[in-house]
């Protein structure tokens, strides 16, 4: 188990990769995004992104996904407070392959409760020609460890 | 331009905007954690109950994205918008629980014409998102790029 004590400024992890088709593109905007570019490859060669693109919640979703496998389905996750400075760099397509990668900004133990603390990250997913597509700031709530009993 | 859209220079800072009425459901939270976010307080019932949180709660990228959905259903087509290039200072305040119904509540901060491209103008929106009982459970400052009618 991944406690807050167990993060470090610095620190890097690769999330691993995820490929969105263009099944999930389409069924994630049918719910969440219904607009033209994220629904049909003609209606998007018509507009400034020249065919299907990801929602930028899809996206954001897909982070997510890799950072839950990867790193928090093993650690004292408590949530999140927020995120910061979130952007979409590039458009996602339908085929590419997303790799993700955290670093450590800064960990933060919490001054009213002891048991809690905040680490802070910036979340990255880069494409399979090495662009970043979408970048954030943000913060991870996590316990800290439990003391040994003496 | 007269094709019915709000243009750049028909957005005012402080115009107010409100939306919603979305009912949140225990199936749409798990459905939508367990493909984005399978953490054991947004997928499983029990679990939850002793995490935190005290029950199930949707994840944030799922208020996040129900929030664009009444936004794309309110006023994406009746803007001239060309997307977004994200947004800032995202915060979940609150839990999103099954049975809420949140509703949006944005107002027009700030308008900046782009430098680079003078067919385009940048316009920051507050958007707070409130539960039913008028809780703020998240807030956000979204950035929109909008057409100008009259290119600087």
């Amino acid at each position: 188990m991944r406690y807050l004590d167990d993060f470090s400024p610095g620190q890097v992890f690769d999330l691993g990769t995820k490929t969105p088709t263009a099944e999930e593109i389409v069924e994630f905007a049918r719910e969440f995004d219904p607009q033209p570019f994220h629904l049909d490859e003609a209606a998007g060669k018509k507009t400034h992104f020249g065919g299907l693109v990801a929602s930028g919640w899809h996206t954001a979703g897909i982070l997510m996904r890799l950072l839950v496998d990867a790193v928090l389905k093993d650690a004292a996750s408590l949530g999140s407070p927020g995120v910061d400075e979130v952007r979409w760099l590039k458009p996602v397509r339908p085929g590419d392959v997303l790799r993700g990668r955290l670093e450590c900004l800064a960990v933060e133990p919490s001054r009213s409760k002891p048991d809690r603390g905040i680490a802070r990250f910036v979340y990255e997913l880069a494409n399979q020609s090495g662009e970043c597509v979408f970048r954030m700031k943000g913060m991870g709530m996590f316990a800290r460890k439990p003391r040994e009993p003496r | 331009m007269s094709d019915g859209r709000r243009y750049f220079e028909d957005i005012a800072v402080g115009e107010r905007r409100d939306c919603g009425g979305k009912l949140v459901t225990k199936d749409e939270i798990i459905a939508f954690a367990t493909k984005f976010d399978p953490q054991p307080f947004h997928i499983d019932e029990e679990a939850a109950k002793t995490s935190i949180f005290g029950g199930l709660i949707a994840s944030g990228w799922h208020t996040g994205s129900m929030v664009m959905r009444m936004m794309v259903d309110n006023f994406t087509t009746k803007v001239a918008s060309v997307g977004s290039p994200g947004f800032d200072n995202l915060r979940w305040l609150k839990p999103v629980r099954p049975g809420d119904t949140l509703y949006v509540r944005s107002e027009c901060m700030e308008k900046i014409e782009s430098k680079s491209r003078p067919n385009l103008g940048i316009v920051k929106f507050k958007n707070e998102t409130l539960n039913q009982k008028g809780e703020v459970v998240m807030t956000m400052t979204a950035i929109g790029l909008y057409l100008r009618r009259n290119p600087g």
